[in-house]
């Protein structure tokens, strides 16, 4: 049966749809924190809810991956792959949406920044994760791979967090990123968390969708 | 994998024959560069045997644990491409005309953390490519972005040991290699019996 012909998953699409127009709306049309970045300030407001999904769809991945080498359950295989998906699509989106927003916060496309570096290279882990998937070998030999890759990614993410921290300590401090988190005037805060929740509709649409069509390909 | 680091030695020497002064502050950058790609051509290596004689059953169902196997394997990997690097290191201050008026006990004990951390999660990579078709490219693709971090902590602990810097100033980046080291070689021996099922 098809995905969309359950009455669940319409709802789900609807509401995905709704809060990602209402989602669209606030950040064309809200005032900037800061008028001096102009219209760019606002793409913070996609910029960092995106990163938080982004890495929480990685964990997603590592999760699948332990229940995977655990109870060897081909469904946690489908949904590790799922997550990887997705997750690898916001992450180009970080990696899009963050020098938009640094060149005129920062002056440059590429500051280095400790989080846009780690997602750089949990973006480029998982391109590898993707090459192993298709050239591995036996497919199933490869799932248990893949698995062990996508809990090796997020093993790696303090130590890269870290160690490019420390590399550039200059980058510490993030005086642009405070004007958003401002306890006098929480709207911008608001408006991250309503976006954040947003995408989290959206990706979790997206990988229902993407398990669903692996489980029926597994079938046939 | 003595002279591939060798090779690549002499065309960074000569590459920096145009800004001699700088090379000094490249040195360690470069000298990670020639240790990592030298580890991958030994990892690539590091299965070869059971791939071409089809020769993993032997181990597979030796009664053994399978991440003993794996141990042995980054110990071997290790000990490897420590002697390389041994080897190598001399004619790389030969060539780059690098003084070496440091501390060998804390130069080798970074090289050997260092190599430690890229061995134990590329033993990892190595086993996860053993079936792939296209090992060869798949080994670098997984390992330089995993063990990004070792680039850094390796390059910072071996710039400040050149700059004669006192061991507490650096040894921050000593933390995160040995942590690096274990949490991978742990890691490794947990899942290693996962991945050569049969």
């Amino acid at each position: 049966m098809p995905f969309f012909n359950h009455r669940n998953n319409l709802i789900h699409a609807a509401i995905a749809i709704v809060l990602s127009a209402i989602n669209i709306y606030i950040v064309l049309s809200l005032e900037p924190p800061n008028l001096a970045q102009g219209i760019f300030g606002n793409i913070f407001y996609i910029h960092v809810p995106v990163a938080w999904t982004a890495f929480l769809l990685y964990l997603g991945v590592m999760i699948s991956g332990v229940l995977f080498l655990t109870k060897k359950n081909k469904v946690w295989d489908h949904r590790g792959l799922a997550f990887a998906e997705v997750g690898t699509i916001f992450m180009f989106l970080v990696l899009t949406t963050g020098p938009i927003w640094a060149k005129p916060a920062w002056g440059i496309f590429w500051p280095w920044e400790p989080r846009l570096t780690t997602s750089l290279i949990l973006f480029l882990i998982f391109l590898g994760y993707f090459m192993l998937r298709e050239f591995g070998g036996n497919p199933e030999q490869v799932s248990r791979y893949a698995a062990v890759v996508g809990i090796l990614a997020f093993l790696d993410v303090p130590l890269i967090f870290l160690s490019v921290k420390f590399w550039l300590p200059e980058m510490q401090s993030h005086p642009q990123v405070g004007q958003y988190f401002d306890s006098a005037n929480p709207l911008p805060t608001y408006f991250l968390i309503f976006s954040f929740l947003s995408l989290l509709v959206v990706s979790s649409l997206m990988i229902r969708l993407r398990t669903n069509i692996l489980s029926v390909k597994e079938a046939n | 994998m003595f002279i591939f680091g060798l090779s690549i030695t002499l065309i960074f020497a000569l590459a920096f024959q145009v800004a001699p002064m700088l090379i000094r502050t490249f040195a360690p950058g470069l000298l990670w560069v020639v240790i990592l790609f030298t580890s991958v051509l030994g990892l690539n290596r590091l299965f070869s045997l059971e791939r071409e004689e089809h020769a993993m059953w032997s181990w597979t169902s030796a009664p053994v644990d399978r991440g003993t196997v794996y141990i042995s394997k980054v110990i071997s990997a290790l000990l490897f491409v420590l002697m390389s690097e041994i080897l190598f290191i001399v004619p790389f201050f030969i060539f780059l005309n690098l003084p070496a008026n440091f501390s060998f006990f804390q130069f080798a004990l970074i090289l050997f953390l260092g190599t430690g951390a890229i061995v134990s999660v590329g033993c990892l990579i190595s086993g996860i490519t053993l079936q792939a078709g296209l090992r060869d490219v798949l080994i670098p693709i997984l390992l330089f972005p995993s063990a990004s971090p070792v680039a850094i902590a390796a390059t910072k602990c071996t710039g400040s040991l050149f700059d004669q810097k006192p061991m507490t100033e650096w040894n921050f980046w000593l933390l995160i290699l040995g942590s690096f080291f274990v949490i991978f070689g742990m890691f490794g021996y947990l899942v290693f019996n996962r991945i050569v099922e049969e």
